[in-house]
């Protein structure tokens, strides 16, 4: 089972990503700062993050640039209420990116996308 | 002792003396007068002085002398109120055109007033005059007007004209500037044209004139070998002044005189006289020059400032576009989250409840409503990230690419070919990256939309003289709605048309952004739509 990373700073939007996901058959663990992220980040594995931009005091940009330098190979989507930031350069770093709707259809497509991605790139490192 | 002069009688006939004029008829009754005046100088008188040198008097010698002596210091007399007289003249000639010079800020106007005091009987009297100035890169000499007749019947014909009409020197100055200054440029056309001493030939009887700052009076010019034989053939005389303009120790040209018709002598005196004008012409010709040249950068900088009051107006307007755009998004960004959890509840929900639930009904509608909030929303949002304005050199192709990135999922499955067939080595454009992604992607998800299963778009980018060119064309076989609001001018005017909303913003955008924007109907079926983008100016020669 796929184990995903929520962070965002809405609780009733990690409420509903978690039921959703969930039902999707993944395991789905929340974070509503990128610090509780970073503490889950580090205590167990996990196979992709789901990420908002905008957390209350702090960028989402940011904790996105510290994954990659420390798992490179951790997937992360970023999902947020602004499509603006599909332009911005340091959003180029995720691997997928997702404006918030209330349909989740497109959330869960990308995860799917992004999973087999990183399966096939594992494959690839193995071979 | 027989006199054969009359200097013994008290008064004499009328005519007696050959030597007294009808006019001077009061000599005859005074013989103090007659004597100096007349006798003196009178040959018969001389032979008089003679017959008594011979009778051994000694008054005779004393006569004598005292007779050369008296002539002596007549003619230095003469000569002094000569001087005097010309001096005079002079003073009250320079007064004269000082004050026109010292007024004057047009160069026209100071030329004439030279030229003329140089050239007419009042003034220094000379036949013909250029005029040479130095050019703005200060490279050569050129000539740049000339005074004067061309020929004798020419010449007449001026001369009779002053003297019929008894003007001063500053009303022919005036009239010249008024009436004769374009007429003379062009009648010495020919001549002007072949003046032209490069600067930095150092051996040229000119430029070593204004090098010494001094005037020079050039004598037997065809055959004196300091004087270019090219000059003496261009101007046609033996003999001609050359007169250096030198201002603050800069040289601003030179002023050529001779007597072409008349072939008078030039003096000296000739030469110093005019030496005296030359200062306040220089220095007034320079003047004029560096007003002429304020005045340019007057209107340089007029212009500049208008430009800059422009940019600032364009400044604060983009600023409040692009405060309304920050507003509008943190509005709708606060929107969008509560709304999302509402609707995403509300879908969990539905999709839990049994088909025949008395409740599914309210579900449904709030999932719909909420669904067209969110879309409105998208709307607004797409809107508002384009008035944060961010200018810079992108590559076009890379923007293309990176939009259709965006919809590869959507095309996939919706059966849409997308092919793009990008020029290579375009130059950069200036553009807002934000704002025309905003419409490309506008463009494409409209096409999305309407295009059946199986239909293609195609984008293609090339470039034109002065501008990129995008287009992006589909198969979709009639006009969408969009389409044609994309080709007429589309209002927003219901809260439904929220696609027209989208095609208005992104007309006005691309309108605003690009050298053109065309939407039409392609010759081979569905839809063309054409965005010129400008190259900048640096952007052409760089590529």
């Amino acid at each position: 089972m796929n184990k995903i990373l929520v962070v965002d700073d809405e609780s009733s939007i990690r409420l509903l990503y978690k039921d959703e996901l969930t039902e999707e058959g993944y395991a789905v663990a929340t974070a509503a700062t990128a610090r509780e992220a970073a503490e889950k980040l580090y205590a167990e594995e996990f196979d992709l993050i789901v990420l908002d931009i905008k957390l209350k005091n702090e960028s989402g940009l940011d904790l996105l640039q510290k994954i990659v330098k420390e798992r490179h190979n951790l997937p992360v989507i970023l999902c947020t209420a602004f499509s603006c930031y599909k332009d911005d350069f340091s959003a180029w770093l995720a691997d997928g990116y997702v404006v918030k709707s209330s349909d989740l259809q497109e959330l869960k497509d990308e995860i799917k996308k992004v999973l087999v991605k990183k399966t096939q790139r594992s494959m690839m490192k193995q071979v | 002792m027989d006199w054969e002069c009359c200097w013994t009688n008290e008064e004499i006939e009328p005519g007696k003396c050959p030597y007294i004029t009808e006019d001077e008829k009061e000599l005859c009754t005074s013989l103090k007068q007659r004597l100096l005046d007349k006798c003196l100088e009178c040959p018969k008188f001389k032979n008089d002085l003679k017959k008594l040198s011979e009778t051994d008097s000694p008054a005779a010698a004393a006569i004598q002398h005292l007779s050369e002596e008296y002539l002596h210091q007549k003619e230095q007399l003469h000569y002094l109120a000569g001087f005097l007289n010309s001096r005079n003249r002079e003073i009250q000639f320079l007064h004269e055109i000082g004050v026109v010079l010292q007024t004057s800020m047009e160069l026209d106007e100071i030329l004439s007033v030279a030229m003329t005091a140089i050239t007419a009987g009042k003034g220094f009297g000379m036949n013909r005059a250029f005029l040479l100035l130095t050019d703005k890169e200060r490279i050569k000499l050129k000539g740049y007007i000339g005074v004067g007749p061309r020929s004798y019947q020419e010449a007449w014909q001026i001369w009779e004209d002053i003297g019929r009409n008894d003007i001063s020197l500053k009303e022919m100055a005036k009239n010249f500037y008024d009436t004769k200054l374009s007429s003379e440029k062009v009648k010495f056309q020919d001549i002007l044209e072949q003046l032209v001493i490069p600067l930095d030939d150092r051996n040229h009887i000119i430029n070593r004139t204004m090098l010494k700052g001094k005037p020079l009076l050039v004598e037997d010019s065809f055959h004196n070998i300091d004087v270019d034989p090219a000059l003496a053939r261009i101007l046609g005389v033996d003999t001609f002044l050359i007169l250096p303009l030198v201002s603050r120790n800069r040289c601003i040209g030179v002023i050529i005189a001779d007597n072409f018709i008349t072939h008078k002598s030039i003096t000296t005196l000739d030469m110093e006289s005019m030496e005296t004008l030359a200062f306040p012409v220089a220095y007034a010709i320079e003047r004029a020059s560096l007003y002429e040249r304020l005045q340019e950068d007057l209107v340089k900088l007029t212009e500049a400032n208008n430009k800059l009051k422009e940019q600032q107006q364009l400044i604060v307007k983009m600023e409040k576009m692009a405060l309304v755009g920050k507003i509008t998004s943190s509005i709708a960004h606060s929107i969008r989250n509560p709304l999302m959890i509402i609707g995403g509840f509300a879908r969990s929900l539905q999709r839990n409840l049994a088909p025949d639930d008395p409740k599914r009904e309210y579900i449904d509608s709030i999932v719909l409503e909420a669904r067209q909030l969110e879309d409105t929303l998208t709307e607004v949002l797409g809107y508002a990230d384009s008035l944060h304005p961010a200018t810079d050199m992108w590559d076009l192709n890379q923007l293309v690419i990176n939009v259709c990135k965006e919809f590869q999922d959507k095309l996939a499955k919706a059966g849409i070919n997308l092919s793009l067939n990008l020029g290579p080595d375009l130059p950069m454009v200036l553009i807002d990256y934000k704002q025309i992604a905003y419409c490309i992607r506008k463009i494409i998800a409209n096409t999305i939309e309407a295009i059946p299963e199986g239909g293609a778009i195609r984008i293609k980018t090339f470039p034109e003289t002065d501008c990129i060119v995008l287009e992006i064309q589909d198969t979709i076989p009639t006009i969408t709605m969009t389409a044609k609001d994309f080709m007429t001018s589309a209002e927003f005017t219901t809260q439904e048309q929220i696609s027209a909303l989208g095609v208005s913003l992104c007309k006005m955008i691309l309108e605003k952004h690009s050298q053109s924007f065309r939407a039409e109907k392609a010759p081979e079926g569905g839809m063309k739509y054409i965005i010129r983008l400008s190259l900048q100016k640096e952007e052409i020669s760089r590529e």
